[in-house]
This record gives structure tokens, C-alpha cells and sequence, in this order.
């Protein structure tokens, strides 16, 4: 039997989703070992992507680089003990509500299911829809209104 | 433009290089990684990564919308596209120039014109380089067998949107012609949705030799040379020697001059390769087709030229004329590379992906190693199996290559198979340090080793 590129990235994904740490797969051939200890960084962490430390602490060379929020930290949100996260789909503009002046989408306090609109994030004018996929009350909205946000990135902590 | 901030729109060993080039040249650099690679070194060496989407390629590194968001979203003015991914996809070109980013290669047009591998074959043809003897457009099953008959076989049936061996099908005789252009037909519909095919003869002896060219945004084009990318497996380079040891001074010559002819024909910017079927029993050269990027096999180039040509791309996309002309670039030594790849040659050359217990790479004069790899890394099982590029420098191609087996050996890697034991049997291999291959050899010789593996 022939496992598709489909069916393991499926297989990993089930794996990520329940509370095994570690978890061997024999079919054949194929051997498929995941673990989600240390060593094996698989699986979708919430943590925006590594800021090297150096470039955090020693000033840039930049040379005529516009003065942006150059190697800007998009803001890491500790997840609170018993509490889950509303991640980033893609990477974009994130916007809290559907057009500006606009409600939110969400409020603290509000119950969402998992298939409440919680956002929008923007991809090159394509706006698409962040869904809570948890369920619970919204605790916090991490994420600032028309930031850039990265994939994975925590955007709300909701309390289940 | 300017090149102040760049993301570099790539992974593994040539996020890497880039990177290292920004470096050099004090421009800041963004990784950006996909959710596999949040812990790879060129996130870690970079001022900042980006996790620019899912592991799945083309959720990531093959969605052009994601990498300009990724660049505007970091304030990066210009985009290095490495090579694979989009680096030759004329839409992330394009993209660039609508978003005002400046794209570390050439331009869209330039793209797409030698992406069509038909249109490239009437490009070179009107520069006056060789073309393997072939046909234009083969319309349907009948027109291809007339056409073949003036050819002659054996012949390749060739996808116009495929190129580095992609899309390939060799037809041995007449009466395999008309069903061989159905399947060809077919699978380039699905592999590229184009099912344009033409024909070229199939040069059986023969060496695959290609010129590294850069050209800059006033005008000027030279060459930096030859490199023999013979060794193959599957139409993937495995081993790339410069200069091309085994092809006439003279002959060498008339190609590199081709290529920079054909280059300048097009007004071609930032580096390029232009490849070529070379035919041991006539000595003639044939153009293949033109890579409109930096290669992986660039390093051996480097090495007897002494050009950065990583920091020369960034350079030309900055607007800067190339600092030397062609009489400037001189050749010393020989240079060799080996491609190290996470591959079982103890178990047919399967992928190995996991965890690399124990990375410890050689050193010493002469070695050079292009990697992303160390002790503690998990290579992830959704991307190619490239771990490393071991390139060797010395005064002749023998010293070069008796380096580069003590650099095998000394070369460990624990926790997953690599391809090191088999290129260990290579280097060492008579025929190969008699300079006896061609674009065969080497298939030859893994059938030999898996036969020996299992046996």
C-alpha cells in the first residue's frame, strides 16, 4: 500500500490533534515516527516564527531601510492555562470587523462556536475568514485591528 | 530600486547562502519559512522569519499572493526567489513589479520567454547558437511520425512547458511514435496544462554542459564559464565539475560565447544558465534550454572564478554595473560538487527524511559545504532531499577529486541515510577519474550498487 503525501500530512494532522506524544506508524515499507517532544518540531505550533536574538538586540545595519517597524515582533500571547487560541488561517491585514467604523465581528465576553466569524484577514485584497474553530467565550483579541499577522499566529484567546 | 530589506522566498541550503550574501552586503534579511520550518537555521541566522503559511508547499513557498503579503508585511523592498519554488514562475516577477518590490532576477518577460521551451529554441536559433536537430510544434500523433521520419531515432518527445527534465519521453523506433505522443500529450496536460510537444534527436554519448552568464541593467553580459553536469540520475544533477575537463579548449570557448550571445539577444539581467547537450562522438554542441535563476550547482563557479555570484545578483537588482568585463574573469583549478541528499542508497535510494542525530561536516583548504543542516535538525519529509552541497576546490581535477573522497570520508552524518556511501563509490570509481561518462553513467552505475546492496 502507497500512502499519499494527502494521507500523511492526514495522518499527522490526527496525530497533532490528539494526546499522544508519541505515536509509530507501520505500513509496509513505510515507517512513520512523530513525536511531540523537543527534538521534533512538528505540528502546528502558535508561536509567530523565530526572531534570531541577535538582530533583536544589536542595532541594524540598515542602511537607507525605510523606518518602518523594521524586524518588528508580532506580539506572542501566552496562551493562559486552560484556554484555547484562535489562530491565524494564513498570513495578511488582520481586521476585526467587516469594514472600518463597522462592529466587531467579536466582543470579550461574547460565546463563539467554531464556526463564528472572529475576523477577516486580508491576503492581497482577497479577504478571508477567520473562523474560531473552538468553542468557548472570548477572553482576549490579541491581534491589533490591521496589523500583519503570520500564519499560525495567535489572534484570540478564547476560554472553553 | 533599491535592495534594503530582502525576503528571501526559498528554504534549506539556499535561504541560507542568500541570506549570507545579504550579510555581506549589509542588507537585511527575512526568512520566510513555512509552519515546517519555523526552526530551520535560515530562520535562525536571518534578522527576522515569517511563517508565510502551512508545511505543504504549495500553501507556502508556491503561493505568490502569501510571499509578496510576507514582504509587505515585513517592509522587505525587494524578493530573492532562490532556485525551485517560484524562482521561475513569471507571475511572482510580475507581481513584484506591481507591488513596487524589487525581484532578485530577471524580468517577467524573460522568464516567460525561456519557460517556453519552444520559444527558447527559436530565441537561440536567431542568436545563432546550435540546436539539437528537431521540429517545431508536433500537433497530433500523425504530424509527430512524419516529423520523426526526418529526424530520425531514437528521438525525445519534449513538453514546451517542461524543461529540467521534466517532460521527457524517449521514442526508441517508428512504431512507438504515435502511442508515445498520446501518453506525452496527456501528462504534460497534467503536469504543466500545456500539451504543446516537440521532438529533438537523442544524442546517446552525450555530456551535459552548461554556461553560468550574468548580466546586469545597462547593457552588459559576460559569461563565467563551464560546468559538467554529466552525473545524473533521472535527469537530477548528483555530481557538477567546473571547468568542463573534458570538452576542447576551443569548444569551450565558442559555447561560453554562444551563451553570452544568446544572453545579451534577450537583454537578459542578473544571473542565468544556458544548458547544453554536448556529443562526445562529434564533438558538436546542441543549446538545451536557458535557467532563468541561480542554480544549485552555482558554488563550483564560484570557486575557480572567485565571483560571489549571489552578492552579484543582489548588486545587479540594485542597479549597480557589473564591476568587471569579460577579460577580468580568469579560471583557477578545478572544482567539484557533490550533492548530499537524504536518500537510502542501502535501500534503493528511498527519501529518509527524520531526525540528523549527529551532522559533522569536513573541513579543511579547499572544502566548502552549503548546508542548513547540524546535529539536532529535522529534516521534514515535505520538501526535496537536498541536505547539503559538498564542493571541493584544487589546482587540477585529480587532486580535486582525491580531496573530495577524504572530504566523504570525513563527512558524518548519523540518525538518517545519505547519499555520502554512494558518492564515495563514484569519486572513487576508474571510469570516472578517467573522465570516461556521459549522461548515462551514472544510472548505470546505481543499478550496479543496488544490485550489490541487495545481493
Amino acid at each position: 500500500m502507497e500512502l499519499s503525501e494527502d494521507d500523511v500530512l492526514h495522518i499527522l494532522k490526527l496525530i497533532d490533534e490528539s494526546k499522544f506524544d508519541y505515536f509509530q506508524l507501520e505500513v509496509g515499507e513505510l515507517k512513520i515516527t512523530v513525536s511531540k517532544g523537543d527534538p521534533i518540531p512538528l505540528g502546528n505550533s502558535p508561536q509567530p516564527a523565530a526572531i534570531s536574538a541577535a538582530s533583536a538586540a544589536t542595532p541594524k545595519p540598515a542602511p537607507a531601510a525605510p523606518p518602518v517597524a523594521a524586524a518588528a515582533t508580532p506580539k506572542i500571547a501566552a496562551i493562559p492555562a486552560g484556554h484555547l487560541a484562535v489562530t491565524a488561517p494564513i498570513l495578511g491585514t488582520f481586521y476585526v470587523a467587516p469594514e472600518p467604523g463597522a462592529p466587531p465581528f467579536v466582543t470579550i465576553g461574547q460565546q463563539v462556536t467554531e464556526d463564528t466569524t472572529c475576523g477577516l484577514i486580508e491576503v492581497m485584497k482577497v479577504f478571508n475568514s477567520v473562523r474560531a474553530g473552538v468553542k468557548g467565550t472570548i477572553v482576549e483579541v490579541v491581534a491589533a485591528n490591521g496589523t500583519f499577522v503570520e500564519f499560525g499566529q495567535t489572534l484570540i484567546i478564547v476560554k472553553p | 530600486m533599491s535592495v534594503t530589506r530582502v525576503l528571501v522566498a526559498n528554504r534549506g541550503e539556499i535561504a541560507v547562502r542568500v541570506i549570507r550574501a545579504c550579510q555581506s552586503l549589509g542588507i537585511e534579511s527575512v526568512a520566510a519559512v513555512s509552519d515546517a520550518d519555523r526552526e530551520s537555521m535560515a530562520a535562525k541566522i536571518a534578522n527576522r522569519a515569517v511563517c508565510i503559511g502551512p508545511a505543504r508547499s504549495t500553501d507556502s513557498y508556491l503561493k505568490v499572493e502569501n510571499i509578496i503579503a510576507a514582504a509587505q508585511g515585513t517592509s522587505c523592498d525587494a524578493i530573492h526567489p532562490g532556485y525551485g519554488f517560484l524562482s521561475e514562475r513569471a507571475a511572482l516577477a510580475e507581481a513584484c513589479v506591481d507591488n513596487k518590490i524589487t525581484f532578485v532576477g530577471p524580468s517577467a518577460e524573460n522568464i516567460t520567454m525561456m519557460g517556453d521551451k519552444l520559444e527558447a529554441r527559436k530565441i537561440a536559433c536567431n542568436a545563432g547558437v546550435p540546436l539539437v536537430p528537431g521540429s517545431d510544434h508536433a500537433r497530433n500523433p500523425r504530424e509527430a511520425a512524419l516529423l520523426a521520419n526526418d529526424i530520425g531515432f531514437p528521438l525525445l518527445l519534449k513538453a514546451s512547458a517542461g524543461g529540467g527534465g521534466r517532460g521527457i519521453k524517449l521514442v526508441s523506433n517508428a512504431s512507438e511514435i504515435e502511442d508515445t505522443f498520446r501518453t506525452a500529450a496527456a501528462e504534460a496536460r497534467a503536469a504543466f496544462g500545456n500539451d504543446t510537444l516537440y521532438m529533438e534527436r537523442y544524442v546517446g554519448n552525450a555530456r551535459h554542459i552548461e554556461v553560468q552568464i550574468l548580466g546586469d541593467q545597462h547593457g552588459n553580459v559576460i559569461h563565467l564559464g563551464e560546468r559538467d553536469c554529466s552525473l545524473q540520475r533521472r535527469h537530477q544533477k548528483i555530481v557538477e565539475e567546473a571547468p568542463a575537463y573534458a570538452v576542447a579548449p576551443e569548444v569551450r570557448a565558442q559555447m561560453c560565447h554562444a551563451a553570452a550571445t544568446l544572453a545579451r539577444s534577450i537583454g537578459y539581467q542578473s544571473a542565468g544558465t544556458i544548458e547544453f547537450i554536448y556529443d562526445n562522438d562529434s564533438q558538436d554542441y546542441y543549446f538545451l534550454e536557458m535557467n532563468t535563476r541561480i542554480q544549485v550547482e552555482h558554488p563550483i563557479t564560484e570557486m575557480i572564478t572567485g565571483v560571489d555570484l549571489v552578492a552579484q545578483q543582489l548588486r545587479i537588482a540594485r542597479g549597480e554595473p557589473l564591476p568587471f568585463k569579460q577579460a577580468d574573469i580568469t579560471f583557477t583549478g578545478h572544482a567539484i560538487e557533490c550533492r548530499i541528499t537524504a536518500e537510502s542508497p542501502q535501500h534503493s535510494f528511498r527519501p529518509c527524511p527524520g531526525l540528523i542525530s549527529e551532522w559533522q561536516g569536513p573541513v579543511g583548504p579547499g572544502i566548502r559545504l552549503d548546508t542548513h543542516c547540524y546535529s539536532g535538525y529535522f529534516v521534514p519529509p515535505y520538501y526535496d532531499s537536498l541536505l547539503a552541497k559538498l564542493i571541493v576546490h584544487a589546482s587540477s581535477r585529480t587532486e580535486s577529486a582525491d580531496q573530495t573522497n577524504r572530504a566523504l570520508d570525513n563527512f558524518h552524518v548519523s540518525g538518517i541515510d545519505t547519499l555520502i556511501p554512494f558518492l564515495k563509490v563514484v569519486i572513487a570509481n576508474d571510469e570516472y577519474r578517467a573522465g570516461k561518462v556521459n549522461t548515462r553513467w551514472l544510472e548505470k552505475k546505481l543499478e550496479d550498487y543496488a544490485a550489490a546492496q541487495s545481493g
